[in-house]
């Protein structure tokens, strides 16, 4: 069948062409919207930036140039000599006039930046041209040894994806890009945690759609091939950068981190463990996955790597199951133990067999141009890392009464003496400044003093995530799919510009019809086998999908076919094929058929051929559909191809279709 | 890492276990693990052992062949060795008459990879003129997004068809479409049979597989399914299927919406064993060929003719074999094609002479996939390959194949789907 095998791969040139405008566009909107931003924040703070004091020789005492009346600034020590942000910042702290914050501990840090930069990773493999098809060759497949209650899920998810490839594809882009650049740029307070709670917003998504819930109700899971899922990981990080700061001090917080790491690798040692699932023979799934990996599109020494170990785990799969069981059971009763020695030692060989899974096992996750992230074994040891941390955070020494609070590792403003000091906490005697009530002005202007470059990143990372929400959540709404999926299966609508030829033919039920009889209507035209077994049926689908589009206006269309088989295009046929389809629910559909000399006319007329296939094949036949206007001129050609057949391409011709056809009636 | 202070941190090993909050907490933390654990397994497909299913009767074949009187002959075949299924095209091939060239005769315009059915209106078996080419009904087993079953006539062997249809879906099976002598024809659908008028038009449902079975003769056989079709004496319908009931043979025979066993008594050692048939042939007006599987074990044949009641045969041990196709020739020969490279045939006996018994042919040629059984005891096979069809001759002495005609099958792949 001519057209017949065009895919809708990741290589389809239309729709990666319209990916990379879209991210650039996208991005350059970006840029702009920075750069705007920058600037008029920019010249806000020189606008209302307060003149530095002049320091005279005699006195040693600040003075604006004239005598101030006023001995609490006398009082004051000098302000030590700073750059603009710290100036800012001081003024903040005296407008706020709040305790100081809590230091971040450093198991957070630990989340907070690995999350971040992994997300920013992610945004950026996102971006890669392939990942326009990423429902249809990398979510679909990996959902299909799943419960068919996971496959719907997944599809319905996949849907937006296919309707809306482009769009999708970026939104996702910029979404991953925004939380991890907000979760860089965020160090505490409500920012830091809406920050986290994006992380397990996004994470969900795409640990329901992306990966059909971590494939945990598939065969074969396995921690090693990435259970329970990357995404699902990085909700947990997101949950606990959501904590609030009275949480990182918690006594138990650490011990549960910990104690729950432990239960995980107990966990994932069982599961690794159990038999009859295949991990302690040769032919186990990790040497499948090793071999498969190492078939992906990547560096020769990586690929070398990948395929010797497929072949070692092949040969001797029994000792290598063994060890990862060991391992793993060792390193979560290490960590359960809470014996620093012990936990120490569960953390190291953790990080060493997440590092050794993730080259050898898991290919490190972003080889082969649908690499979307770099799989689990990375989140699942910056997680421990961070649960050891908050154990030790939690076991430290205890404070003696009277000691000063310790300086954290942030800003030397907050928390300190001499910070306290610069803050003007200890002027006048020490008491700290009361919150006033202020006017919008005074909040506005507080706001833009206050705004730094985290702020700025902060808000920018915002508005990052936002430009990929709203048009994914569009897109999942959205359910007609967006045409250009068609025309990257089958080109451009062809203008044209001839009067139709004329027919006359007879109806399954003997009434004749003629294109003249068909005056003062927008005809859809196309050419059907009555028995054909792929095209035709889904051709007509379109059509009918087409005519639910155009509503109301669709009374102003017809929908005609012509038989298209030198054999068969009895009536019997006609009514046969139209029952099948349901378009004899269709009230302005005509399927029309005639004499095999009528016939013939017809197809020579509009260029179409229908020629017998011997040894059992299909007739053979284009694909093709003509739009008249209601004076009886062809105005458009359409190539419909069906392609893959999916939901998506069929829902994107039909959007095609009834575009052409709304475009002819406005003719 | 610090070390914990005494005093401060009384863990002695698990941490948090005398508070009884953390205690809940790693409980449920537990019992999550073993859910994932216990969701994972169920998944593995690796359950506990099952007690073994017995095997399933044996299956009618699409793959058949029908010799009529002088040598005419056709057969149905399936090429194109692709795993895709729908790059596997049936090919309908027709030999006008012993001796002549094999010719491919598949009927154009529909694609066939769903299967093919044929049947010859009329009399296959009765003698007739040498070079009378054998008329043909074939219909196509819907594939894809096809629901119905075009149909296609001929009256000259397949040169030229006249096109039919049939509203419904034919079943997937040899015996699936038949002809009377009258024109008309019965097809088995695949929820129940169709009969159609004369040229085979105006089809009308004679009966669904659901009534069947619920009427008093289905539930005497434990109707499961049905599988053949035919015209018996006068015209009548005859039905056949798998009975789940032992000793009983599915063949029903209809009159005025009532139906009513009209099979043979099964072999005798059949007993114990559910019995299906295999294949159900007309070879002549009012004389029946039945192939009869017991169980997966054994298969029979048995015929019917002439006003006498039913015969059956001896036994053909199925060894384990499965059946690949079967074959009927004039005068009630019979023969089948299993597994492993193994065919026999069968002759009714004649007069008051034994059971007939099954004669075991030699190792057949690779890739064998359709026996013909010529006038005389002439034997020959088709093997299909990807896009040929070689056919095999069966010495006078019955010990060795000698190959004979190749012929090349312009096999359309990638043409539908």
């Amino acid at each position: 069948m001519p057209g017949m095998g065009t895919q809708l791969g990741t290589g389809n040139a239309v729709l990666i062409a319209a990916f990379r405008d879209a991210l650039l566009h996208q991005g350059f909107l970006i840029v702009l919207v920075f750069a705007v931003l920058g600037f008029l924040l920019v010249s806000i703070r020189e606008i209302r930036r307060p003149l530095p004091p002049r320091v005279t020789a005699s006195t040693g005492t600040a003075s604006t140039g004239t005598a101030s009346p006023r001995p609490a600034a006398a009082a004051a020590p000098p302000l030590p000599r700073a750059g603009l942000g710290l100036r800012l910042r001081i003024a903040a702290r005296r407008l706020s006039g709040g305790a100081p914050g809590e230091p971040e501990p450093r198991w957070r840090t630990v989340l907070r930046i690995g999350f971040g930069l992994l997300w920013v990773i992610d945004g950026l493999l996102q971006a890669q041209p392939a990942m326009v098809g990423l429902a249809t060759q990398v979510i679909k497949p990996e959902s299909a040894e799943s419960p068919a209650w996971v496959r719907s899920i997944v599809d319905w998810g996949a849907a937006s994806w296919t309707f809306h490839p482009v769009q999708a594809a970026a939104a996702a882009v910029w979404i991953q890009l925004g939380i991890g650049v907000w979760m860089l740029a965020v160090r505490r307070g409500r920012w830091s945690q809406a920050a986290g709670l994006a992380g397990v917003a996004w994470g969900l998504v795409v640990w329901v759609f992306g990966e059909a819930f971590g494939n945990v109700f598939a065969p074969g899971l396995s921690f090693l091939t990435g259970a329970p899922g990357a995404a699902l990981l990085y909700v947990v990080a997101g949950a606990l950068i959501a904590l609030p700061a009275r949480a990182w001090a918690s006594a138990r917080l650490g011990r549960w981190l910990l104690a729950g790491s432990g239960l995980f690798l107990i966990g994932m040692a069982v599961l690794q463990a159990w038999p009859g699932r295949g991990f302690w023979s040769g032919g186990s799934p990790l040497a499948g996955m090793a071999g498969e990996m190492s078939g992906t599109s990547q560096p020769r020494a990586l690929a070398s790597l990948e395929g010797s170990f497929g072949r070692i785990v092949a040969a001797h799969g029994f000792a290598v199951n063994l060890v990862a069981v060991i391992v793993l059971a060792a390193a979560g009763l290490g960590l359960l133990s809470a014996r620093p020695r012990l936990v120490r030692a569960a953390l190291l060989a953790t990080v060493a067999l997440c590092a050794v899974d993730w080259v050898l096992v898991q290919d490190t996750g972003v080889f082969g141009g649908l690499g979307t992230d770099p799989n689990s074994m990375i989140p699942v040891a910056l997680l421990i890392i961070a649960a050891c941390l908050a154990w030790t955070a939690n076991c430290a020494a205890p404070v003696p009464a009277g000691t000063p609070a310790p300086t954290s590792t942030a800003s030397p403003v907050y928390g300190s003496p001499a910070g306290a000091a610069v803050a003007g906490e200890t002027a006048g005697g020490g008491e700290p400044a009361r919150p006033r009530r202020r006017t919008w002005r005074q909040r506005l202007a507080r706001a833009l003093l206050t705004v730094d470059g985290r702020s700025l990143a902060a808000a920018g990372a915002l508005g990052i995530t936002l430009l990929g929400v709203f048009p994914l959540a569009a897109a999942a709404t959205d359910r007609s799919a967006d045409p250009l999926i068609a025309l990257a299966l089958n080109g451009p609508v062809t203008p044209e510009n001839f009067p139709a030829k004329p027919f006359e033919l007879t109806t399954a039920d003997g009434r004749t019809v003629s294109l003249a009889s068909l005056r003062g209507k927008t005809v859809l035209l196309t050419f059907l086998d009555p028995v054909c077994t792929s095209d035709c049926p889904l051709i007509a689908q379109q059509f009918r999908a087409a005519n639910g589009l155009l509503g109301a206006r669709s009374k102003h269309v017809e929908l005609v076919a012509i038989a298209a088989n030198p054999a068969y295009y009895s009536a019997a046929a006609l009514r046969a094929f139209d029952r099948q389809e349901g378009m004899d629910q269709v009230p302005n559909w005509t399927f029309l058929t005639g004499s095999l000399p009528q016939l013939r006319k017809a197809w020579h007329d509009y260029f179409f051929s229908a020629t017998l296939v011997p040894a059992g094949g299909m007739v053979l036949h284009s694909d093709v559909a003509y739009v008249i206007d209601r004076r009886g001129q062809v105005r458009y050609e359409l190539n419909l191809n069906p392609g893959p057949a999916s939901s998506a391409t069929q829902a994107s011709f039909a959007s095609e279709l009834a575009a052409a056809a709304e475009a002819a009636m406005k003719s | 890492m610090t070390r914990p202070q005494p005093g401060r941190h009384d863990h002695g090993g698990f941490p948090g276990l005398e508070h009884r909050k953390s205690a809940v907490i790693m409980g449920g933390a537990g019992l999550a693990v073993l859910a994932l654990l216990t969701a994972a397994c169920g998944g593995n497909g690796a359950g506990p052992a099952r007690a073994v299913a017995p095997p399933p009767a044996a299956r009618p074949s699409m793959l058949t062949s029908l010799s009529a009187g002088h040598g005419a002959a056709w057969a149905v075949l399936e090429v194109g060795g692709s795993r895709a299924a729908h790059n596997n095209f049936w090919q309908l091939l027709v030999r006008p008459a012993a001796g002549r060239a094999w010719r491919l005769a598949t009927p154009p315009g529909v694609a066939d990879n769903g299967g093919l059915v044929a049947t010859s209106p009329g009399s296959p078996g009765s003698a007739g003129p040498a070079s009378t080419a054998p008329g043909l009904v074939a219909g196509f087993v819907p594939s894809q997004d096809l629901t119905f079953s075009p149909l296609a006539t001929s009256k000259d062997g397949g040169r030229h068809w006249a096109p039919g249809l049939l509203p419904s879906g034919l079943a997937a099976a040899a015996s699936a479409l038949a002809a009377g002598p009258d024109g008309r024809l019965i097809a088995l659908t695949r929820t129940g049979v169709q009969l159609s008028g004369p040229g085979g038009t105006s089809w009308k449902a004679l009966v669904s597989v659901r009534t069947l079975a619920a009427s008093p003769a289905g539930r005497s056989c434990g109707l499961t399914g049905l599988t053949a079709v035919a015209f018996g004496s006068a015209g009548a319908p005859l039905l056949a299927g798998a009975c789940s009931q032992p000793g009983v043979t599915g063949i029903f025979a209809g009159s005025g919406g009532q139906w009513r066993l009209a099979g043979p008594k099964p072999p005798a050692a059949f007993a114990g064993r559910p019995v299906t048939v295999v294949q159900l042939t007309a070879t002549a007006p009012g004389k029946l060929t039945a192939l009869l599987a017991g169980g997966a074990q054994d298969l029979a044949a048995a015929w019917l003719g002439d006003g006498q009641p039913w015969t059956t045969s001896a036994l053909l041990p199925l060894g384990g074999r499965k059946l690949v196709s079967t074959a009927a020739g004039a005068g009630g020969t019979a023969g089948v094609i299993m597994t492993g490279g193994r065919a026999a045939v069968i002759r009714p006996a004649s007069g008051s002479a034994a059971a007939a018994a099954w004669t075991a042919l030699p190792a057949l040629p690779a890739a064998a996939a359709d026996l013909v059984l010529g006038p005389g005891r002439q034997v020959s096979v088709l093997a299909a390959g990807r896009t040929t069809v070689t056919t095999w001759q069966l010495s006078t002495a019955g010990t060795r194949w000698s190959p004979g005609q190749k012929l090349t099958i312009p096999v359309p792949f990638g043409s539908s789907g």
